[in-house]
């Protein structure tokens, strides 16, 4: 909150410094132009002259602001790793001192040794999707690609899912739009394709609130491609948020995005794998509160 | 029995630290979100001892609790956990009224030793004929103010100004040493029960907040002298100390 507020104050500050000095830049032009214009050489000069400068004023504050945005982002993603690394790491750590401590009886050891257990795996999440982001950041392709099947990559991610967030049946559903015979094979990298599926699915149920509908579809695109449709009735996407939410770093601000844990690195992770693997990934929305549709088309191995 | 109340969105932590504080035999009661903290502690004022408040909740923050709580006229002891430890937080969330702050991953004897510091300085205020300072009674008048320790309240031309905990622990302390010069580390061990792990600008934050309620002019005080490089001292009545 306080956070942003600085941030607009800055931005603010450095827009009217940039316009103020647009605007001195531009009068003196005029007021040139005024004195000079029976000399014609000189006119010209100065004309470019003040055009070259404008010019520079109005990148160098458009660059500025961009900085100020993308520091933010930047802090705000820190912030996001540190809580989401330090928090399980300070549930293990409370937990082991209180076995080690004291006399725990032992329904009480298993339970919370099963939360310990959740707890490692939340951090190593945390970790695979920053150690991911830092692998798929550069837009190269994919080396040494081997042929994966998307219908069981879907499956098993599908399930990972639901034990995680503790689902019952029927909540994440898979349907094969598939026609007859063909398959959903691809060349790409197993753990990046994984990844990109869970990422979709997680923000599916993450971004659900308290009713978790959500349905995986695998469908033919186009000639040659498949796509992974994830879709969910939770809280949508506005318009302008649409591209945004693919930036890295970026998580939309608000109240029920407080409530979801994240580092803002998932659906960059998704983009960035789905062009390492020569596809395209991108969301649909009728708006806030209408539900979403998260797209994942990828070419499939040539015949 | 000691009540506490536990304000943490993380399910795991907030359980953990139940088991363990019900095991120290005080008795537990938790909130997931600043909102629900805020209004327990509001309409049933005393009920709780102390507060262990998480910073980084949905909605309302730690930070903005404890802002709101001090402000509401509540002075119910707070100590802030969080995973954003940086010096600047610290401070803020003393700053805003906290009374004393750890770190997240913390470790579990520690948390645990300055609950206990917090509550017996709770008690100490409470039964103010107590060994430590038997000198001191349970009200000090200097130059027109009047501290009752006991209500946490300072008077001043008719005017009532509530105290946290730690600002009137911090005064006593300096009081009842009245003229001599009391370093920064000690107040750090008798206030806060503290050693090394605390920035001595803690001690430097209070002081500022005292300032600002005791003096007239903040920025030039007259009572709560710095005394350069080692620490403060208290002077009832400006002129008769050189």
């Amino acid at each position: 909150m306080v956070l942003s507020e600085m941030r607009r104050r800055k931005v603010l500050f450095v827009g009217l410094l940039g316009g103020l000095l647009i605007a001195v830049a531009l009068a003196l032009n005029i007021g040139w132009i005024v004195v000079n214009w029976r000399t014609g050489l000189w006119l010209l000069a100065g004309i470019i002259s003040f055009a070259v400068l404008i010019a520079g004023l109005v990148l160098n504050t458009a660059f500025l602001i961009r900085e100020i945005r993308t520091t933010e982002q930047h802090n705000a993603f820190i912030h996001a790793v540190t809580h989401e690394l330090k928090t399980p790491l300070a549930s293990i750590r409370l937990y082991l001192q209180t076995l080690h401590q004291r006399d725990v009886d032992p329904a009480r050891r298993k339970e919370f040794l099963e939360t310990m257990l959740a707890d490692s795996a939340r951090l190593q999440s945390t970790i695979d999707q920053v150690l991911l982001a830092g692998k798929t950041g550069a837009a190269t392709r994919v080396v040494n690609p081997t042929d994966i099947d998307l219908a069981e990559v879907v499956g098993e991610c599908v399930t990972v899912a639901g034990r995680r967030h503790h689902l019952i049946d029927g909540e994440v559903e898979v349907i094969d739009r598939l026609p007859e015979g063909e398959d959903a094979v691809v060349m790409g990298d197993r753990e990046e394709l994984q990844a990109a599926v869970t990422n979709l699915i997680d923000n599916a149920i993450k971004y659900s609130g308290e009713r978790v509908r959500v349905a995986v579809e695998l469908v033919k695109f186009g000639a040659r491609g498949v796509a992974i449709n994830v879709r969910d009735q939770g809280m949508g996407i506005t318009r302008d948020e649409l591209k945004r939410i693919f930036r890295r770093f970026y998580r939309i601000p608000g109240a029920l995005s407080a409530r979801v844990r994240g580092t803002g690195l998932g659906l960059s992770i998704v983009r960035a794998v789905a062009r390492r693997h020569g596809g395209r990934a991108y969301a649909e929305s009728e708006g806030a509160g209408k539900g979403s549709r998260f797209t994942l088309e990828l070419p499939r191995k040539p015949l | 029995m000691t009540r506490l109340l536990v304000v943490e969105d993380e399910e795991h932590i907030a359980n953990g630290l139940k088991f363990n504080l019900e095991a120290e035999g005080y008795s537990v009661d938790t909130e997931e979100t600043g909102e629900a903290a805020l209004l327990r502690l509001t309409n049933e004022p005393n009920t709780i001892d102390l507060v262990l408040l998480d910073v980084m909740l949905p909605g309302l923050d730690g930070f903005e609790v404890v802002r709101r709580l001090r402000l509401a006229g509540s002075f119910v002891p707070v100590v802030m956990l969080t995973a954003r430890g940086e010096t600047d937080d610290v401070l803020r969330g003393f700053e805003l009224g906290a009374d004393d702050y750890l770190p997240k991953p913390f470790d579990l004897s520690i948390l645990l030793a300055r609950i206990q510091g917090i509550l017996r300085r709770k008690m100490w205020l409470e039964n103010s004929a107590t060994v430590d300072l038997p000198e001191l009674l349970d009200q000090y008048r200097f130059c027109g103010r009047q501290i009752d320790f006991s209500k946490q309240m300072m008077e001043r031309a008719g005017i009532e100004q509530p105290l946290t905990l730690t600002e009137t622990t911090l005064l006593r302390h300096l009081i009842s040493r009245e003229g001599q010069v009391v370093r920064r580390e000690v107040l750090l061990e008798e206030v806060w029960g503290v050693r090394q792990d605390t920035d001595t600008r803690t001690v430097d934050n209070f002081i500022s907040r005292l300032r600002r309620a005791i003096e007239d002019e903040p920025s030039n005080p007259r009572h709560l002298l710095t005394v350069r490089g080692v620490g403060y001292r208290f002077v009832a009545k400006p002129g008769d100390a050189s």
